[in-house]
């Protein structure tokens, strides 16, 4: 599904977890293509974590404390913060030939952390089986582990490769903000993983000049058809 | 999934002889030996015969990780490598080093404690675990290749997520000063025994997770207590300077963030700022060894802290030095700490910059380069020291050819140059030359093969040679009699840090005087540095516990440069640790409930086995007089102070006398033979050893 980033979260139907209404957004809009009605989530998480790697020192304490404070068990595959698979030889390191990062290279290591996708939501876009939901308050997308039939479709549709497959369960994980108190950010030792509310910051942008131009009685009059 | 939580359940058993790949119940087998150096001890006295030699295919190398591997716990990542250790003189006998970096959480998560490996191959091959499938590959177009590109082209295969853990060119060659590296910097020996089964590497990836028994909750709560407790790199409690937090200071701490001090080379700059101990998200910044070793000027090229899995404390400093690149064309980019940061500059006695300069920086660039390519030992820096000895006491001239001495530029040597360590170091990795081979052959072995006595080398305070081709390792000069009994204990340099930790803590002698009497039992247990007093029951009752928590540590995959948790920096504890932390941590992970007690005499037993294997391969029970010896230079002081003066670490051979017969006391060993007695063995359940021991007549 392509979308314009531009489009207003308000020509969507707002879609809650505990609600999912079985009307298209799309349909709101006229469009219904003759198809059944498909479900379109456009809830934002109350936040998300985000990592500095300057700061990562690669003691993967992050993914550490994820899978054993939260599943009981130590494992870097199933955490839903991936740090080891960029420590050693970066990013891209491996299969571009070009080893500038991690470890070996010049020391930097990116955290992959949950993109926390607004819109669209390619996790839950592709479940077959609508499993992926949205927690609130927090709103993160999880995974409903009742209705994950571990197909692994999501892990297959994320650009990011941030679904984790749990092996032991058969079922999918993502992140799910520890319900607003994400136990990776409160582990790490340098400080270099954050958890930021989204927050609108468009009216705190400070303008730069006091204008003192005179807009003529017809212009404003024209800009009133809109801003009433 | 285990029936216990911690351990992986399965040890991997490679025998290259036949390709045969098996696999062993780790608790069924080993749960009495815990894991790391315990599997590894017991692997070897149950497997390789007395007489063996280390580059026999008789003899085994064991990489053991232990139930705390890949875990939360805090600094985990060690990996025991236990074998016949070639440099150990005049005989081979057991030992063990210490790998930290990712490999041991790597292999947990592959569903594995431990992997014996055993036979030789025909050929060089390379093991790759991706959990249950383990396959030999062929290694020929490995073989040659330094360690660098060897991980690489294994990563290649194996994909970014995996831990490769390789020998270099010292190691393929035979060179007894070898050593086996994962993840960039991460050593320890045994390279050359790997290089005579012709393996070259183990790569392993593991998807698994290692589970803990106890409540999530509870293991959440543990986890963050023991990081509250953590200092800086070693256990040091207090800052090196001043901080609005701190009651007290110390110069020689290791805690050495401050406001204003920054990894200068990050992009941008970071700052360490002042690490209030409350706050647990700063734990990283304390320490940066670079600067610790190579003075302020390292901060301008500090990239960050780096180390092993699971660990905050991050020992390791990455270093961006780029004037080595257009000097010297090798990578501008490097990371060690402690014996391998120092390992080039360590070489030479002078720089033109001075000791703590800009060419020193370069020399350790230059040595890290190509030691941790290479995969060359540095035998805690005596391969170094002696180096310096042969020449500038004129022996090395005595010793190699005319040509051979004129293919070094001596000069650049003397000036301080690191351009001389492109001549030097990878001679030694090819045994090119008189002077290479020898240093490469350890200590021992190269005094012996140039006729010089081991007693010249036991003389000479400067080389802080110790015993058996090996130095000393926190001795006297860290807690008097204490470090003296621990030196004197092992078949290589001692590698015990407990009780150094608590000793160099930085916390005032009045305050550690009260810890240990908590801990031991009164606060004569401890001394003021340089201001020794007499052997007393309660040095020996920490001598004993600075040695069980080694050998716990080595088993539980702890480690043992951090712990034990003696002390904290946290005045409202009044600076009390915690001594039962380990039990905490392995009772929940494992869910076999352990007292802190319990697990000392699992400890015990571990260490026990040690004695009885160095006791049967050495053929003698005169343990006290043929193996805990000490060097004449511990019982001399330069200006002739006194024993127990102020000012010195002299001790007296009487008083260690006394000190050696209330360690063995301590231990339950014969004192006239220092030989573990037939009731000791029992008391640890190794009655069976003791069977063994008394058909050979090597019980007291």
């Amino acid at each position: 599904m392509i979308m314009n980033l531009n489009f207003s979260r308000r020509q969507f139907l707002k879609v809650s977890g505990l609600a999912i209404a079985g009307i298209s957004a799309l349909s709101s809009l006229g469009v219904t293509y003759g198809m059944a009605e498909v479900i379109i989530i456009t809830e934002q998480a109350e936040g998300l974590v985000i990592g500095d790697p300057t700061k990562c020192v690669g003691c993967r304490r992050c993914e550490l404390a994820c899978t054993e404070f939260n599943d009981g068990k130590a494992s870097s595959t199933i955490s839903r913060i991936k740090i080891n698979r960029n420590l050693q030889l970066g990013y891209l390191g491996l299969y571009t030939g070009k080893c500038d990062e991690g470890k070996w290279g010049i020391g930097l290591i990116i955290q992959d952390i949950c993109k926390q996708c607004p819109h669209p939501v390619p996790c839950a876009d592709a479940c077959p089986n609508d499993a992926i939901v949205i927690k609130p308050p927090i709103n993160a997308r999880v995974v409903d582990s009742d209705k994950c039939t571990g197909c692994k479709m999501c892990q297959r549709s994320c650009p990011w490769d941030m679904i984790s497959f749990d092996s032991d369960t058969n079922k999918a994980t993502k992140c799910f903000l520890c319900d607003g108190k994400p136990k990776c950010v409160e582990a790490c030792p340098a400080e270099a993983l954050k958890y930021v509310r989204w927050r609108d910051l468009s009216r705190s942008v400070p303008t730069r000049i006091s204008p003192t131009s005179v807009i003529s009685q017809e212009k404003i009059q024209a800009c009133m058809g809109c801003h009433k | 999934m285990a029936k216990h939580g911690g351990w992986a359940g399965k040890v991997l058993r490679v025998d290259l002889s036949t390709g045969k790949i098996s696999t062993e119940n780790t608790i069924e087998k080993y749960k009495d030996f815990i894991g790391g150096t315990g599997i590894g001890y017991k692997v070897i006295w149950d497997e390789v015969p007395s007489a063996t030699k280390p580059f026999s295919p008789e003899n085994k190398i064991i990489f053991g990780t232990g139930p705390l591997a890949g875990t939360g716990a805090p600094c985990n990542g060690k990996t025991a490598i236990t074998t016949l250790w070639p440099t150990c003189w005049p005989k081979p006998l057991v030992a063990s080093g210490h790998m930290g970096g990712h490999f041991a959480a790597e292999l947990k998560y592959a569903g594995y404690d431990a992997i014996i490996i055993e036979g030789k191959s025909e050929h060089p091959v390379w093991l790759s675990i991706e959990d249950a499938r383990v396959e030999l590959n062929d290694a020929r177009r490995l073989w040659g290749l330094g360690i660098r590109r060897t991980t690489y082209e294994i990563n290649l295969q194996m994909g970014h997520e995996a831990s490769v853990a390789a020998i270099g060119q010292a190691g393929e060659n035979l060179v007894p000063m070898s050593v086996i590296i994962n993840s960039v910097s991460h050593s320890a020996g045994g390279g050359a025994v790997m290089g005579s089964k012709n393996l070259k590497a183990i790569g392993v990836r593991g998807t698994g997770s290692v589970y803990i028994s106890g409540k999530k909750e509870e293991w959440e709560k543990a986890i963050k207590f023991h990081l509250s407790l953590l200092g800086a790199n070693n256990q040091h409690v207090v800052p090196s300077s001043p901080q609005p937090w701190a009651e007290y200071y110390s110069p020689g701490s290791r805690w050495i963030s401050s406001k204003g001090r920054n990894w200068e080379a990050s992009r941008p700059p970071i700052e360490t700022g002042s690490c209030d101990p409350h706050n647990l998200n700063r734990i990283a910044y304390r320490s940066n060894n670079a600067v610790f070793f190579l003075g302020n000027d390292a901060w301008k090229y500090t990239v960050r802290g780096n180390g092993c899995t699971g660990c905050p404390i991050r020992c390791h400093t990455i270093l961006r030095v780029p004037s080595v690149y257009s000097k010297y064309a090798i990578p501008e980019i490097g990371q060690n700490t402690c014996g391998g940061l120092n390992f080039g500059r360590a070489f030479f006695k002078t720089f033109p910059d001075g000791p703590k300069s800009q060419t020193s920086i370069e020399a350790c660039m230059v040595g890290m380069h190509f030691a941790d390519d290479l995969g060359i030992w540095n035998n805690y820096g005596l391969l170094q020291r002696d180096f310096q000895k042969l020449y500038y006491d004129g022996i090395l001239k005595t010793k190699i050819d005319e040509k051979e001495y004129k293919s070094y530029s001596w000069d650049k040597f003397e000036k301080g140059d690191p351009g001389f360590l492109f001549e030097l170091l990878p001679r030694i990795a090819r045994k090119d030359g008189e002077l290479a081979t020898a240093l490469g052959m350890g200590t021992g072995y190269m005094l012996e093969r140039w006729g010089i006595s081991e007693e010249d080398w036991k003389k000479d305070p400067a080389l802080q040679y110790w015993k058996m081709g090996h130095p000393r390792h926190h001795s006297n000069e860290d807690s008097g009699q204490i470090g003296v009994i621990i030196n004197t204990q092992y078949n290589r340099d001692a590698q015990c840090h407990s009780h150094t930790n608590f000793i160099r803590n930085g916390l005032p002698i009045e305050v550690q005087k009260r810890l240990a009497s908590e801990l031991w039992g009164s606060p004569d247990a401890v001394d003021a540095t340089l201001a020794y007093t007499p052997m007393n029951i309660y040095k020996a009752k920490m001598a004993k516990w600075s040695l069980l928590r080694k050998e716990l540590h080595d088993a539980l995959a702890l480690c043992n440069w951090m712990g034990p948790i003696s002390a904290s920096p946290l005045k409202e504890r009044g600076y009390r640790g915690d001594d039962s932390i380990e039990s905490l941590l392995y009772t929940l992970a494992t869910g076999d409930k352990k007292s802190c007690q319990e697990l000392d005499h699992v400890a015990e037993r571990i260490l026990l086995l040690h004695r009885a294997i160095t006791i049967r391969d050495m053929g003698t029970k005169e343990m006290r007089t043929m193996h805990d010896t000490i060097p004449d230079w511990v019982f001399e002081d330069i200006k002739d102070k006194s024993p127990f003066s102020k000012g010195t670490n002299r001790m007296d051979k009487e008083d260690m006398r006394i000190a050696m017969d209330m360690y063995y006391e301590e231990m339950g060993w014969d004192k006239k033979t220092g030989a573990p007695t037939l009731e000791t063995y029992r008391k640890f359940d190794l009655g069976d050893v003791a069977e063994k021991l008394k058909q050979k007549g090597l019980l007291p």
